[in-house]
């Protein structure tokens, strides 16, 4: 193994981690979307002409088209479902707050603000 | 007890998460209204009789809808409580039996006197019945554990009777749904330079609190849950 590959796998975990911090600034989304417009434009132009992602393969060292192909496909995966788990990290703390707003309100219709005279001693009506 | 029990803690709000602890959740709400006039007992989405019980306890009863965790309802437990203008102290007690009155008393007696913002009992300080061995060892790496992620160093970290004062409760702001609640409880108090002791707590493990305690592969979880959370800080 080479000892490159080290550095290099820091560098990509640490590229994830800065990235899913900084994940709600504009910058990053719009980098997103780039990203897949180019994945996009990839697709089609490897579609038209199958040779493209083999030369590129070539140029970097991949023995074949296929296999970067899974690479690329393996990087995407990882990041969409990480993309996913935090924006259902997001949805849940959401619904979380939403359930628990109705949940007081719903206690407070049917018995009253928490200080109500029914809590207290016979002794100190004092709301 | 010494003066009337009803006036004695009328600013002190007892806030007891419950889910599905139908077969006990009356008695121990019952004992702790004997000495504190304001529990409210959060049912999160239980499947068994816990809501009549609590009403039938006299406790102030938050239902939620589904099941949403034990950090989620303590949260829950804590933001209607902070809608009595007049609450000025809060506690957390476990439903299942396992906290005594005595302690949450001695504890909010000890917290007037004092000037900190939080008193988190503490197993070890106190004493404890029928702990396992290996059970004792894992809350000890908790201890480590959370002296290295929040730099709070405690004797007990996973201890859920705590004690605490209304401006720590304005901050509280509980996001973690499961049982790491009590790790993000620290991490609140890191962040915001709070005040606090430890208390020593007796904790009574009976045969029904075992049964629904936490198993302790469930630390894993806990642990991985609060790398993330500080990983993603800056969310």
């Amino acid at each position: 193994m080479q000892y490159i590959k080290i550095p290099l796998v820091l560098a990509a975990v640490l590229i994830l981690v800065i990235v899913f911090r900084n994940r709600q600034r504009v910058e990053l989304r719009a980098g997103s979307r780039v990203l897949v417009l180019a994945l996009a434009a990839i697709a089609i132009v490897s579609i038209i002409d199958p040779d493209i992602p083999q030369a590129i393969a070539n140029l970097l060292g991949v023995t074949r088209g296929t296999d970067l192909l899974l690479y690329l496909l393996i990087v995407v995966f990882v990041l969409t479902s990480l993309g996913l788990y935090f924006r259902l990290r997001d949805t849940d703390q959401h619904l979380r707050r939403l359930v628990r707003s109705l949940a007081i309100d719903d206690a407070i219709r049917k018995d009253g603000p928490p200080r109500s005279d029914a809590d207290l001693g016979p002794d100190s009506q004092s709301t | 007890m010494e003066s009337g029990p009803t006036r004695r803690n009328d600013d002190v709000w007892v806030i007891v998460p419950c889910y599905n602890e139908g077969p006990v959740v009356r008695g121990v709400l019952e004992r702790v209204r004997e000495h504190f006039p304001h529990v409210v007992a959060v049912d999160d989405g239980s499947r068994d009789n816990s809501a009549s019980e609590i009403a039938a306890a006299g406790a102030r009863l938050v239902q939620h809808p589904v099941n949403m965790g034990a950090g989620a309802a303590y949260q829950t437990g804590i933001e209607f409580a902070l809608r009595d203008p007049e609450a000025q102290i809060f506690v957390t007690f476990d439903a299942d039996g396992q906290h005594r009155v005595e302690d949450v008393m001695a504890m909010v007696d000890h917290l007037r006197k004092s000037d900190v913002d939080v008193l988190i009992g503490s197993r070890f300080l106190g004493t404890v019945d029928g702990m396992s061995m290996s059970r004792r060892a894992l809350l000890r790496a908790a201890v480590v554990f959370e002296r290295m992620t929040t730099g709070i160093a405690l004797t007990d970290a996973h201890q859920g009777l705590r004690v605490f004062r209304r401006s720590f409760a304005r901050v509280l702001d509980l996001k973690a749904h499961d049982m790491s609640w009590a790790s993000e409880f620290l991490t609140r108090m890191s962040e915001h330079q709070t005040s606090y002791e430890e208390y020593p707590v007796h904790v009574l493990y009976t045969d029904y609190s075992r049964a629904k305690g936490q198993r302790s592969i469930n630390s894993v979880n806990i642990g991985v849950d609060v790398l993330i959370n500080k990983l993603l800080r800056g969310r």
